[in-house]
């Protein structure tokens, strides 16, 4: 096990950042359900984040395991779930500034872009969490890993982008 | 008295400091008063006494900048432009904290919020002190677009320096995730405070406006307003100068 994996990967308690991993994506789905008048991004924007990483995560281990550079299962899991935390962590802080920006605009375009910007940039601050957690050592397996990540967010970026189209 | 001499510069000032004493210290110390931010010694104190400090130098920028119009627009802009800056570090300071931890930095809310009002106090300082350039435009009449011009690049010299000193202790940790976490703020900061101050606007108001509103009726964005800012600097008007009369 890394060195990173065994240390406390939050400076907050393990049942905060899991709480704010499952609270944000609701968040940020309210604010656009308020915007919108409909209920529907409540349910779909953590929908897409856990369903897209369900979906995704066993291609990453079964191809950096044959690339010949996966850690354990048990660690692949553990650094999905703590990136999924960050994930969570870090669009909890954006969550202010994000209902502020909302709020405060005459148009949709405001809500859409504050919220695609927030979530985008929590994901990519859990792919840079996940890539520091797994410590891929190969460039074959870094290149996997960048081509998963990649995939991911693309999936990620046309649902909610499908989503948006659907409710504003 | 080594023992005094070696002793870290956090504690330089006692727990119960007064008020005065920490302005002082970030005028002429800052690395101190950072250091005291980073031992996270009195942080309530520090947060409070940054907060003052930053609503008292912006209320002096606000009545300066409403003086360009005079009248009750001095006391509008004084209690409207301190509501921008503190309404900003408010909410854009958890991002900070939020994108540091998710990344590994060992940050907590308090001393993150500490340090950016430390930082955001300082900058308000340099611009209150930039105040008679205010003053003096106004006493030669350099008009409405000049004016803006001149409070633009007194932010500009305030936001600099405040940035300056955030990305300098950060840097100085070393911590994981640190430009992230500066980046995030930086751009959750610009927003949420162009954003902010566009819903407060005016601050000025035009001299053909007849009118003097505490807040004008909400319109578009920020983000709207820059091009049209630029166009109308330039002479170019969109609409009638009445429906445009006290923006910004």
């Amino acid at each position: 096990m890394s060195v990173a994996a065994r240390e406390l990967p939050f400076p907050i308690p393990r049942g905060a950042a899991i709480a704010l991993t499952a609270a944000a994506p609701v968040a940020v789905g309210g604010v656009m359900a308020a915007r919108a008048g409909v209920l529907a991004p409540l349910a779909a924007a953590p929908a897409i984040v856990f369903g897209v990483i369900a979906a995704t995560a066993p291609a990453l281990y079964i191809a950096t395991a044959v690339a010949g550079d996966a850690p354990p299962l048990s660690a692949v899991a553990r650094a999905i779930g703590v990136a999924l935390c960050a994930f969570g962590i870090a669009l909890a802080g954006l969550v202010l500034p994000v209902t502020f920006l909302s709020l405060s605009s005459v148009t949709d375009l405001t809500t859409i872009a504050a919220c695609t910007a927030a979530l985008g940039a929590a994901a990519v601050i859990a792919v840079m969490r996940l890539a520091r957690e797994l410590q891929l050592r190969t460039i074959a397996a870094n290149a996997l890993f960048a081509v998963w990540a990649i995939a991911m967010l693309g999936i990620s970026a046309r649902l909610w982008w499908l989503l948006g189209v659907e409710v504003m | 008295m080594t023992a005094l001499v070696e002793e870290p510069r956090a504690v330089a000032l006692p727990g119960g400091a007064r008020a005065i004493d920490m302005i002082d210290m970030l005028l002429r110390d800052r690395a101190g008063m950072l250091a005291r931010v980073r031992a996270g010694t009195d942080l309530h104190a520090v947060i409070r006494t940054m907060a003052a400090t930053i609503a008292v130098a912006l209320v002096v920028v606000g009545a300066a900048l409403g003086s360009f119009r005079g009248g009750v627009q001095v006391g509008y802009a004084a209690v409207k432009m301190p509501l921008v800056l503190l309404g900003t570090a408010a909410l854009s300071a958890p991002a900070l904290s939020a994108i540091g931890a998710a990344l590994g930095r060992r940050s907590r809310l308090s001393s993150d919020l500490a340090l950016v009002m430390t930082a955001l106090a300082f900058g308000a300082l340099l611009v209150a002190a930039c105040t008679p350039l205010l003053l003096l435009g106004r006493a030669m009449h350099i008009g409405y677009h000049r004016t803006i011009l001149v409070a633009v690049a007194m932010f500009a010299l305030g936001g600099g320096a405040a940035l300056r000193m955030v990305v300098g202790e950060l840097a100085a940790a070393r911590a994981p995730g640190w430009r992230s976490a500066i980046t995030g703020l930086t751009i959750v900061f610009t927003l949420v405070a162009g954003q902010l101050s566009w819903a407060l606007r005016p601050y000025l108001v035009r001299p053909q406006s007849v009118d003097v509103p505490f807040l004008r009726q909400v319109e578009g964005s920020f983000l709207d307003a820059v091009p049209e800012a630029i166009r109308s600097a330039r002479g170019i008007y969109r609409e009638p100068a009445g429906r445009w009369g006290s923006a910004p």
